[in-house]
């Protein structure tokens, strides 16, 4: 029965994906072409001085860019539906690939940052809403206030300087070790290389769930029930155990499942200041570039991630929506 | 609890006080950091060969960068800037905000496309549409204010949206409409009042977001032009001198940031609690 | 506070991982065995596109993987390389060249004629920046001799010769540039994109052998390579400006001297609006060349290459400082701002009360462009505005991207670099011609004699006779394109190119490189040794 619904849901929500995706690519086609960009000068870069003009009028002919918009936009559609997203002017691969490729970077970044970050938010939030008034309390709501108010950029360059530069712990970016052939190289490098961004996304993403958890712990403690578990005796550890872990981890992970946007883009700072290689880095790439079809591939992407994100805090809350309707436990 | 046995009107009293007093003493920060920043001369934050590549001390606050410039006085202008490219796109946004929650309280139809465009921008990643934007306005300040302008007011749109809807049903506005107010009159003399106290609390509280991504932006390259002391543009250019030792270019313009940021979140915080207090 | 004691438990093993990762991070320094026969190098940037001669892979220095028919030696004579005979007829159209016949590919081919007239066709024909249009036929005159025909006598065709790699015809097609197979004294091993190159000595090579076997080449960021060096991970780095005083145990800094100049290019015309092309251009101040003459002297170049440069770097008087085309007589004696005032009041510029000079109610003062992402253009912009102040001329700086600087570079002055072992450069940049094409003479400079004697250049049969007219077009005695006649650029400093290399490591003489580090210092490799 619930499956049903979830299903139903899942579909309706996915239908109106498409539709949103479909402006977005209008959209985004449409800006890109008004932009005051000259494709073939980030093609040549510096060598512009040497080249003739004809030069420049074969190297205009061969990436199509003297057909008008509506020609372009079609051709790149067709193209995008058959999967080819065109080829990227900064890379010179193809852009599925490259976006195949960052992706996977970009992707254990963000999940080892995301899990750090739910974790050490849902701790926190339980924490301060289980002491609400005390010193812990106000301590991690100082904490996380000055943390939205500081730039992620900011907290990785620190985290560099002290881990990588003073403290020579850990690499001063990329993704993987210098020189190192790539069969070489060990899921210790691996993780080495990705600490510092994650540990960065981490300490800047734990604000919203810590704050909506410790809500929500104060609001569970105040209901009926906990007051008749407190009249039993119970306290501490135990009544978390029983009643608030029980009300409040499904919400948290909901909330923080909607948090894919911010992740994302706190992925493109911490990317650029590690220099890791992942949809970030190149995202920026792009767009200092005029790289038109790299940044529409990982526009289209970026929005089908938080899509995924958005969907899946919404179902998980669904779900908790219909179990407390029936009566059940979450 | 000896604090249940005040009563409820000196209790506000009380903590309307301890309000004003954190909004004054904010305000006076904000004085200082955003205002004084306008009186820096060019003198100041002038190249200096002779000066270069200083640690901080009495003469030099916040040290000197790699043209000798003082990052001190580099950094309040920085703020400065930051404030104005913040003020003005944080007013864009709420005028947006207003406009089109106003549209969508409309009729139906509006709503439906306003709600539509809401998701729109909400269903890419912020920093995604800033570079979007910023690239085809071929950055700079332009690039900058119209992209902050553009992807802050959905959030603030949602809640004049919400509070508006509930407006409508309200008792005094349908007597009004059944007595043939026209509907400017209703919407200057009902809605506007009302929602006033959210939106200026909406207009503060956008300043936070639109600094910081502002400086994310102009961080990333697409941004202001690297004449301008902007934040970002500090930050950016002193990641080239980390590895020569110059931590101080990087930590003091981050921690002004931040405190300038907090003072704002703080200050719509406190406006709110005090339009509402629950 | 049981969920208190959770979260401890849980920064423990945060903590846990984090002291993990530091006993593992040991540098994995290399072996440093008894016999070092191969270096690892953090030297210069990815090439893009990959290592295809016909899309412009090694023109600056050498191709590594291929052999050119000509090159330059460290004092710019040509010399022989696939070549072992080569001459040019008397009206320039015709060259013959001649090549050896015992050479081979990386993959044991043959080299023959063939590859040669294939090579120079794909180029022609690729849409990159190899430029052989003035290239009409080649004829296959017998197995080892080709005739090049040109359309017009081009005396620099000789440093197409020296620049373009030679390619096999049977082993190419679309992948060569990951893949690239060629007659040059390395062969391409492994290709990590974005990480590192590792490439062998090729057995068949026919020239001088090299003492290293093997090469790995990082590339690395700026800061990465020095940190590399430091950590002892690399033999050789490039290092910019600002971390070429720290000191690295083991290692020492060659600075490299180079024609990788910068320098300010002036609108030369008055305003105006040039309609075959569609855009405005000109500036009132700088067309008046007074100001342009009076600024050449009034720079410091020395201070300069003193503040902004740290020392490492040379004034540049010209586009082409010590190369063989240079005119050295058009050095000038700079810093000195008396002299510079002294020709402004003459051109009828008097100081207002702000202490800037103005003429007919126009002040003395234009706007300055440099690229915004360049830390040293930047830097020697600043520099540049307060010399300009010290003799009342008012500069204001700004910072663009390449694609706004494109826009506005006919009516704006621009802190540009150039540097080139080629002498068209200087036709590209001071021939009217060229007048507003790209990058080329984007300042609209023109002068009747100086383009008389470039086109002789061009058409010269030798190349002493070219370089006789070169320096002409440069100052004749009454006129020319350096700051003793038109001045429509004020040239500042020539950078050097840095780099630290292991005490071990003697990387030889090196030419005076070009625009753009790395790749060009590999160029003698061949010379290169270790001495323990």
């Amino acid at each position: 029965m619930l499956a049903f619904h979830i299903g139903k849901f899942i579909l309706k929500r996915t239908l109106k994906f498409v539709t949103l995706l479909f402006a977005v690519v209008v959209l985004t086609f449409m800006l890109v072409s008004l932009s005051p960009v000259d494709p073939i000068q980030s093609y040549l870069g510096a060598e512009m001085m040497v080249v003739s003009e004809e030069q420049k009028e074969e190297i205009a002919e061969y990436y199509g860019v003297n057909q008008p918009k509506l020609q372009q936009f079609f051709k790149w559609l067709k193209m995008f539906l058959q999967g080819d997203l065109g080829t990227s002017l900064v890379y010179r691969q193809d852009v599925l690939s490259i976006i195949q490729e960052k992706f996977v970077a970009s992707f254990a970044l963000m999940a080892l940052s995301w899990s750090m970050a739910g974790i050490l938010g849902y701790a926190l939030g339980v924490i301060a809403g289980m002491n609400k008034g005390t010193f812990a309390d106000r301590a991690i709501k100082l904490y996380c206030f000055v943390l939205a108010s500081t730039p992620t950029f900011w907290i990785a360059i620190l985290l560099l300087i002290v881990f990588s530069l003073w403290l020579g712990l850990f690499p001063i970016g990329l993704g993987t070790p210098i020189g190192v052939v790539s069969e070489q190289v060990t899921w210790l490098d691996r993780l080495k290389h990705i600490l510092l961004p994650a540990a960065t996304l981490s300490v800047i993403g734990v604000s919203n769930i810590t704050l909506h958890t410790r809500q929500k712990v104060i609001d569970v403690l105040d209901s009926e029930f906990i007051r008749f578990a407190r009249a039993k005796g119970e306290e501490g550890f135990t009544l978390f155990k029983r009643h608030v872990f029980r009300n409040t981890l499904f919400p948290a992970i909901s909330v923080h499942f909607a948090s894919f946007g911010e992740l994302f883009g706190g992925a493109i700072l911490a990317e650029q200041v590690f220099s890791y290689p992942g949809l970030g880095l190149a995202i920026v790439q792009a767009g200092l570039n005029s790289d038109v079809p790299l940044m529409m591939g990982i526009v289209v992407f970026s929005t089908f991630f938080v899509f995924i994100g958005n969907l899946l805090a919404d179902v998980l809350y669904t779900m908790i929506d219909l179990r407390m309707k029936n009566g059940e436990a979450i | 609890m000896k604090y249940h046995s005040i009563s409820f009107g000196t209790r506000m009293a009380i903590s309307r006080k301890g309000l004003l007093l954190k909004l004054l003493g904010l305000l006076s920060l904000f004085l200082i950091f955003v205002i004084g920043g306008s009186f820096i001369g060019e003198e100041q934050i002038e190249a200096n060969m002779s000066q270069k590549n200083l640690g901080p001390s009495i003469r030099h606050l916040f040290g000197t960068d790699w043209l000798g410039r003082d990052m001190f006085f580099r950094t309040l202008s920085g703020l400065h800037l930051s404030f104005r490219v913040g003020l003005f796109s944080a007013a864009i946004s709420t005028l947006i905000a207003l406009i089109l929650s106003l549209l969508s309280s409309y009729n139906k139809y509006f709503d439906a496309m306003v709600t539509i465009l809401i998701d729109l921008l909400l269903s890419i990643p912020h920093l995604v549409t800033l570079i979007l934007i910023a690239f085809v306005l071929g950055g700079g300040v332009k690039g900058v204010v119209v992209g902050i302008a553009l992807t802050h007011w959905p959030s603030l749109t949602r809640v004049l949206r919400a509070e508006l809807m509930q407006m409508k049903t309200a008792e005094y506005v349908q007597i009004s409409k059944k007595l043939g107010k026209s509907r400017i009159w209703m919407v200057r003399n009902h809605f506007l009042p009302q929602i006033l106290p959210q939106l200026l609390v909406g207009f503060i509280l956008l300043f936070p977001h639109a600094i910081l991504h502002e400086s994310a932006i102009t961080f990333l390259g697409f941004g202001l032009s690297p004449e301008q002391p902007a934040i970002g543009i500090i930050l950016a250019e002193s990641m080239k001198y980390l590895t020569a030792g110059m931590w101080w270019l990087v930590l003091f313009p981050g921690l002004s940031l931040i405190l300038m940021v907090a003072m704002f979140e703080a200050m719509g915080n406190n406006f709110r609690k005090m339009f509402n207090p629950q | 506070m049981r969920a208190y004691h959770q979260s401890l438990l849980m920064s423990m093993l945060i903590a846990a991982c984090f002291f993990l990762a530091a006993c593992t991070s040991q540098s994995s320094d290399l072996e440093t065995g008894t016999k070092k026969d191969s270096l690892v190098l953090a030297i210069g940037s990815e090439p893009e596109d990959g290592f295809d001669p016909t899309t412009g892979w090694g023109r600056y220095g050498s191709p590594l993987f291929q052999s050119t028919l000509l090159t330059l030696d460290r004092n710019f004579n040509v010399q022989h390389d696939l070549a072992v005979d080569y001459n040019v007829s008397d009206d320039g159209l015709e060259w013959t060249v001649k090549i050896r016949d015992d050479v081979k590919f990386s993959d044991g081919e043959p080299l023959t004629i063939d590859d040669v007239i294939f090579t120079f066709e794909t180029a022609k024909n690729s849409q990159s920046v190899v430029d052989l249009q003035n290239l009409k036929k080649m004829e296959k005159l017998d197995s080892h001799t080709v005739k090049f025909i040109l359309e017009k006598p081009q005396s620099t065709f000789l440093y197409t010769l020296t620049m373009l790699g030679i390619v096999p015809k049977h082993a190419y097609s679309e992948n060569y540039r990951e893949n690239p197979v060629g007659s040059g004294p390395y062969k391409l091993v492994q290709w990590d994109k974005g990480q590192q190159l590792i490439v062998e000595e090729n057995p068949y090579y026919y020239g001088k052998k090299s003492y290293f076997k093997k090469l790995t080449f990082l590339f690395l960021s700026e800061d990465a390579a020095f940190l590399a060096a430091k950590a002892g991970q690399v033999d050789m780095a490039a290092v910019p400006v600002n971390l070429a005083k720290e000191k690295i145990p083991g290692m020492k800094l060659i600075a490299l001297d180079s024609v990788d100049n910068r320098g300010i290019m002036m609108p030369f015309v008055k305003p105006r609006y040039d309609s075959e092309k569609g855009v405005a251009i000109g500036h009132e101040v700088t067309s008046d060349p007074a100001i342009r003459k009076a600024l050449n002297i009034a720079i410091d170049r020395e201070k300069l290459v003193e503040d902004v440069l740290e020392g490492f770097g040379t004034p540049a008087y010209s586009v082409a400082d010590n190369l063989p085309w240079w005119n050295e007589d058009t050095i000038i004696e700079d810093g000195d701002a008396e002299a510079a005032e002294k020709i402004l009041m003459d051109a009828g510029w008097t100081k207002n009360a702000e202490g800037i000079f103005e003429k007919k109610g126009i002040k003395a003062s234009f706007a300055l462009v440099y690229p915004a992402s360049d830390q040293t253009r930047q830097s020697l912009a600043i520099a540049f505005k307060q010399m300009a102040k010290k003799i009342g001329i008012e500069v204001k700086t700004e910072g663009k991207s390449w694609n706004e600087i494109e826009k506005v570079m006919h009516t704006t002055p621009v802190v540009m670099g150039w540097g080139s072992h080629d002498p068209i450069e200087m036709y590209h940049l001071y021939h009217s011609k060229y007048r507003g094409q790209g990058y080329s003479n984007a300042n609209y400079y023109s002068n009747k004699k100086v383009d008389q004697y470039m086109d002789q250049a061009i058409h010269a049969a030798t190349q002493e006779e070219a370089n006789e007219y070169w320096k002409k077009a440069q100052w004749d005695g009454e006129t020319g394109f350096s700051a003793l006649g038109d001045a429509p650029w004020i040239w500042l400093v020539n950078l050097q190119h840095l780099y630290f290399v292991n005490e071990h490591l003697n990387i030889g003489g090196q030419k005076i490189q070009p625009h753009g580090h790395g790749w060009p210092v590999t160029e003698f490799i061949a010379d290169w040794t270790w001495d323990e």
